[in-house]
């Protein structure tokens, strides 16, 4: 006999059961619609923004973060829903970035070795106008090192991931990730 | 840093670490003071990591964003007129339909697979010229006229097909109904989401091929 090729339909999204109002405004954008588009970017650039700002460090965080959402209107048609529109953006963005810091001229050494990640960082001293708080001693680490704790204590991602956006062993993102935290606790607000 | 268990503390906060090794860790932090001074410090990193608060930018980017994206700069009209929809919803998601098959040939012009002399006539496609409301108005009496001469079709023919078949064509009747009964209670307390008016679109397209493939298999009399 013949089959019928019908799967389940049914509208149930992420336990609402209502696609939220990301994922319409995406939909809305993708043909077209720019003041969706601009709904879109108000929502998200505090997230994508602050991202942009902890990886980069510099001063071509607004043009960076321009470029996620120009290069986010171009990818719309490939946006399925499936994910939240928030996580679809945030990986868009994290590729940007590392596409982007390619070409950003001279860099630092991108990964020190053993302890030099916490000699990096100059030790808090006592003096209160001396000491770093703990955002500017993550912004001075080794780019690599901070890269990766961004990625993994600030926003998440899994070693596994990181490993695969940044191109690396697994082993070397946890042992930076480790040296990171290392120098960081010297810069815990007390 | 001599003590290789401080080489451990991450592995062991992300719990990254064989139980085995995690006892004797365990074990080792009941007498190392330095490496549970470490571990109490690196669990505030990871919370302080966790905490950060998000920033806007310092200026805002959109404008910027609107000129390269071809958009006209904030507060302006899209780029494209977005959908107000009027009830009746169904017509609403029919013209959805029409329009997102990037055709204004209506589906029923695509019936071949009916019988030659089956009752359901190809309907012209309305001309272009014809308003918006009209347009609506046409599709959505050409989808009713559709699925209603399909389920004639149907009706008519079921003493003609196997038991097995007539339920399985049932069965996905139900569930397709269903979804679009669905979808219209969501429309009811949102009108022009255009999630709900494609996903509306798409399972009246549904029922509409379902129809069609069972009409097929009924023997033309
Ligand atoms: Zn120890």
């Amino acid at each position: 006999m013949t089959q019928f090729g019908f799967g389940a339909v049914t509208l149930e999204h992420e336990n609402t059961g209502r696609p939220d109002s990301d994922t319409v405004d995406a939909t809305l954008a993708a043909s077209g619609d720019a003041s969706a588009f601009e709904r879109l970017y108000r929502h998200h650039v505090p997230r994508i923004y602050s991202l942009v700002r902890r990886m980069v460090n510099d001063d071509d965080a607004d043009e960076i973060t321009q470029d996620v959402f120009v290069r986010a209107w171009q990818k719309l048609g490939t946006f399925r829903g499936e994910a939240a529109f928030g996580t679809w953006l945030h990986r868009l963005a994290v590729n940007v970035i590392l596409a982007r810091r390619e070409t950003l001229g001279t860099r630092r050494k991108r990964f020190l070795e053993g302890d030099a990640v916490l000699e990096f960082l100059p030790a808090r001293k006592a003096g209160p106008e001396l000491a770093m708080d703990f955002e500017s001693a993550m912004e001075r680490l080794p780019d690599g090192a901070r890269e990766i704790f961004v990625l993994h204590d600030v926003e998440g991602y899994r070693h596994e991931e990181i490993a695969e956006m940044l191109g690396l062993a697994t082993g070397t993102s946890k042992s930076q990730l480790h040296r990171a935290r290392l120098a960081l606790r010297r810069h815990l607000e007390r | 840093m001599s003590d290789p268990w401080m080489e451990r503390l991450s592995d062991y906060l992300e719990d990254d670490m064989p139980a085995a090794e995690r006892l004797a860790l365990e074990a080792h932090l009941e007498t190392c003071r330095d490496c549970s001074v470490v571990v109490s410090d690196l669990r505030r990193v990871m919370n302080r990591a966790r905490q950060m608060d998000e920033r806007q930018p310092h200026r805002d980017l959109w404008p910027g964003i609107a000129k390269r994206i071809g958009a006209t700069s904030a507060g302006a009209q899209p780029i494209r007129r977005r959908w107000s929809f009027s009830s009746p919803q169904l017509a609403a998601a029919a013209v959805l339909l029409m329009t997102f098959s990037g055709s204004t040939v209506w589906l029923m012009r695509s019936a071949g697979s009916l019988p030659a002399d089956g009752p359901i006539a190809a309907t012209a496609p309305p001309p272009a010229t014809v308003t918006a409301v009209n347009v609506r108005r046409n599709a959505a009496e050409n989808y009713a006229a559709a699925v209603e001469d399909l389920e004639r079709v149907l009706s008519a023919g079921r003493g003609q097909l196997d038991t097995t078949t007539v339920r399985v064509i049932e069965q996905n009747l139900a569930v397709i109904d269903q979804a679009i009964a669905q979808a219209q209670r969501a429309l009811l307390a949102d009108p022009a989401n255009l999630y709900l008016n494609t996903h509306l679109a798409e399972t009246m397209r549904r029922k509409l091929d379902l129809l069609r493939q069972a009409a097929t298999l009924v023997p033309v009399s």
